[in-house]
């Protein structure tokens, strides 16, 4: 898998391609709007990642002109607006996905597989991590045989975290999925679901299932994959 | 009618100075015709005396004292009123004119002339009946070496009885002109201030709306289409200078974002290095979450400078606030239950307001969050939605520990915090309240606030309402968004701060 970043701030972009090579993709650095349109023009990639704020060509017109010749190329915007007007246009203009700055190296590792994802997804109706289960259509989640009574708020969370299972999910991610943008600017609120639904999930088992990663967020990972 | 107005002063103005000029021409009037009067009666008088001297008195000695009184009964008959004439000889009267009959004056009683001090002067009297009046006396002097008394007199009332009147048409006419010249100059300024109006509700429009719009230049030639030309390029450079705040505002965003983006990042990359002591992983997750919190401030300014610009276009809909309330506290309400917390709603009916549901929801999200950590265990919150006069009306009444008044003018101002410590504690931004006011804005509402140092705290929040059938509600909801000017709505509104306090 080749992906192509296109981004002038150095150190951003080396990040992103510190990271992205450690998940084995191989990744191109282009530092402004002209070389990004020559490099997809050379190559063929099977992502870009484009920043909006680059010099020579801005990112709005790159993205135009790499839709007008190349329709399927996945194209993930970075950008430093958050409003919604702006993520309309990107959407007109031919972004797949787009990511505010600042964001989780894991929101954008997740939202880069998702574009990559080939094949079809898992939507099988049961989801299982380790002796977790959660059955889509019952909603009945059982662990280790013993169900687990969740409200709806909880088996929506639970849902997300097996769903991505042994990947970081960000607070931001987490809120965006499982409530709404409007519920941003408070405080603690995933924290407090998070913590619910871990004593549900875990209270009285040795292994803990749902981590906390510090700073970041949180994942759910089987003992027998650690 | 305003006190200060161009239009009532300039009338004032120059209504007083009439008023001055009027009683000063009344006054010269009054004492001119005054002294023209009584100069001409004292006149009359003089020349009776002198004439009596050369006509009867010269003649006396040849002609004979009856003579005298034939002659002077023809000219100043008796009992005839004016002038009285009085010619006497020592004690002796050699003939007078007599008492008047209407008004009753007894000339007769009045002294024969003695004092020397009176010769040739014209003084006053009192008559016995209370009559004023003015006498001339002039001494004669006969060939034979006695001295005759010619005495003339008239009465001093119809001269003031003239000068009453006169004063009294003064009087009576300086008012009604007065009144007059007010009237008709307060009318006749609305003309020449017309274009001031028209500029000043123009300039408000300007000043309500964008800062696109100019004002339509008064083609007058003189002061004013200047002033509109001063106001245009004000506002020029106002937009500008505002153009400016917003191009830092985003390019600060940016700014601020990418380094934060880089932060973010290493430390990420940090914490995937294996086998590193414990200490320095909780050093970089510590500084992770500072860097979230930073985002979020990012974030939270940017959202409001947007919504106090008008950046944003808001998609107005309508919008039932029991249902958004509901849903709201739906997604809330382990929060509160983690805080054994009764979080209270009772649904009714329901408010319809024009707006943008994910921003007011997030007025509801920022108020009870707000709300649940200012409460400690076991306290209430309680919301309601009502609809009053026009408005549609959120209310979140906590039993926290309320508000201090002195910080109730400024709880919503930006990172305002009336509580330093607690608050950055439980981590906040310090800018929720001032996104609720941003966003009540947009929506041409307004956010109040109420406490008591007992505690308790009470959010207010004023939407105006939707006032419309249901069936007009359901056709609006498909028709999509629609155009809603949330400033011409609450223009009456406007009078009052938009954020006013209330201390209970």
């Amino acid at each position: 898998m080749r992906i192509l970043v296109v981004e002038d701030e150095h150190k951003v972009s080396d990040l992103i391609k510190r990271g992205l090579t450690s998940e084995r993709y191989a990744v191109d650095v282009a530092a402004d709007g002209i070389e990004g349109l020559e490099f997809v023009a050379t190559y063929p990639y099977d992502l870009m990642i484009l920043d909006l704020m680059i010099p020579r060509l801005t990112g709005e017109e790159v993205l135009q002109r790499v839709r007008r010749k190349n329709a399927f190329l996945p194209i993930l915007v970075l950008t430093a607006r958050d409003s919604i007007d702006d993520k309309v246009k990107l959407f007109e203009l031919g972004a797949d996905d787009y990511l505010t700055k600042p964001f989780a190296f894991a929101e954008l590792l997740m939202r880069v597989r998702a574009l990559l994802r080939r094949g079809p997804v898992n939507r099988s109706s049961t989801l299982r991590v380790g002796d977790l289960e959660l059955d889509r259509l019952t909603q009945q989640v059982r662990r280790a045989g013993r169900r687990i009574d969740l409200t709806a708020k909880e088996y929506a969370l639970l849902e997300y975290f097996m769903q991505n299972e042994e990947r970081v999910l960000s607070r931001n991610m987490i809120i965006e999925h499982v409530w709404d943008q409007s519920f941003d600017g408070i405080t603690n609120i995933v924290d407090v679901y998070v913590r619910h639904l871990r004593s549900k999930v875990d209270d009285g088992n040795l292994f803990k299932m749902i981590r906390t990663v510090r700073g970041t967020g949180y994942t759910i990972r089987s003992e027998n994959e650690t | 009618m305003n006190r200060n107005s161009l239009r009532l002063r300039v009338t004032t103005f120059y209504v007083g100075s009439l008023a001055v000029a009027l009683l000063v021409f009344s006054a010269a009037v009054y004492f001119g015709v005054k002294t023209f009067l009584t100069k001409s009666l004292e006149r009359m008088l003089s020349n009776n005396a002198h004439s009596i001297i050369s006509d009867y008195l010269v003649p006396l000695n040849q002609k004979g004292e009856s003579w005298l009184v034939a002659e002077m009964s023809e000219s100043y008959p008796a009992g005839y009123s004016e002038p009285f004439v009085r010619v006497s000889q020592g004690a002796r009267v050699l003939y007078q004119s007599g008492d008047m009959r209407d008004p009753f004056v007894s000339i007769s009683k009045l002294p024969l002339p003695s004092d020397q001090k009176w010769f040739n002067t014209f003084h006053r009297e009192t008559t016995t009946t209370g009559q004023r009046i003015v006498l001339y006396t002039v001494p004669y002097q006969t060939p034979q070496g006695s001295v005759i008394f010619v005495e003339t007199g008239a009465m001093i009332e119809p001269i003031r009885h003239v000068l009453r009147s006169l004063l009294l048409i003064l009087c009576a006419t300086t008012p009604i002109i007065l009144i007059a010249a007010a009237i008709g100059g307060y009318a006749l300024m609305s003309r020449p201030l017309r274009p001031v109006v028209v500029l000043t509700e123009q300039a408000e429009r300007v000043g309500r709306k964008e800062l696109g719009e100019r004002l339509a230049i008064i083609q007058t030639g003189d002061e004013l289409e200047r002033l509109s030309f001063a106001l245009n390029r004000m506002i020029d450079r106002l937009e500008t200078a505002l153009a400016h705040n917003h191009r830092f505002s985003a390019d600060a965003s940016h700014e601020l974002r990418t380094p934060l983006t880089i932060i973010r990042g290493e430390l990420e990359s940090l914490t995937q290095m294996p086998s590193l002591p414990a200490p320095v992983l909780d050093g970089i997750g510590s500084a992770l979450e500072e860097s979230n919190r930073m985002a979020k401030i990012v974030h939270s300014l940017m959202t409001i400078s947007r919504l106090d610009c008008g950046e944003d276009k808001i998609e107005f809909l309508p919008v039932d606030l029991v249902e958004i309330v509901a849903v709201t506290l739906d997604h809330m309400s382990l929060l509160a239950e983690e805080k054994h917390i009764n979080l209270r709603f009772r649904p009714g009916a329901a408010v319809y307001v024009a707006g943008d549901s994910m921003r007011l929801k997030q007025i509801v999200v920022n108020l009870v969050d707000n709300a649940i950590k200012y409460t400690p265990d076991g306290g209430d919150v309680s919301l309601f939605v009502t609809a009053e006069q026009k408005k549609g009306i959120i209310v979140v009444t906590d039993t926290g520990i309320g508000i201090p008044a002195a910080s109730l003018p400024l709880i919503f101002n930006r990172f305002y915090r009336a509580d330093q410590a607690r608050s950055r504690e439980s981590g906040g931004t310090g800018l929720g309240l001032s996104i609720v006011k941003a966003i009540c804005g947009v929506h041409g509402g307004e956010a109040f606030v109420e406490s008591s140092e007992a505690g308790g705290a009470t959010f207010r929040i004023e939407l105006p309402l939707l006032s419309l059938s249901a069936m007009q509600i359901d056709q609006l909801k498909a028709a999509g968004p629609f155009e809603f000017l949330p400033s011409e709505h609450a223009k009456s509104a406007n009078t009052k701060s938009p954020v006013s306090t209330r201390i209970l």
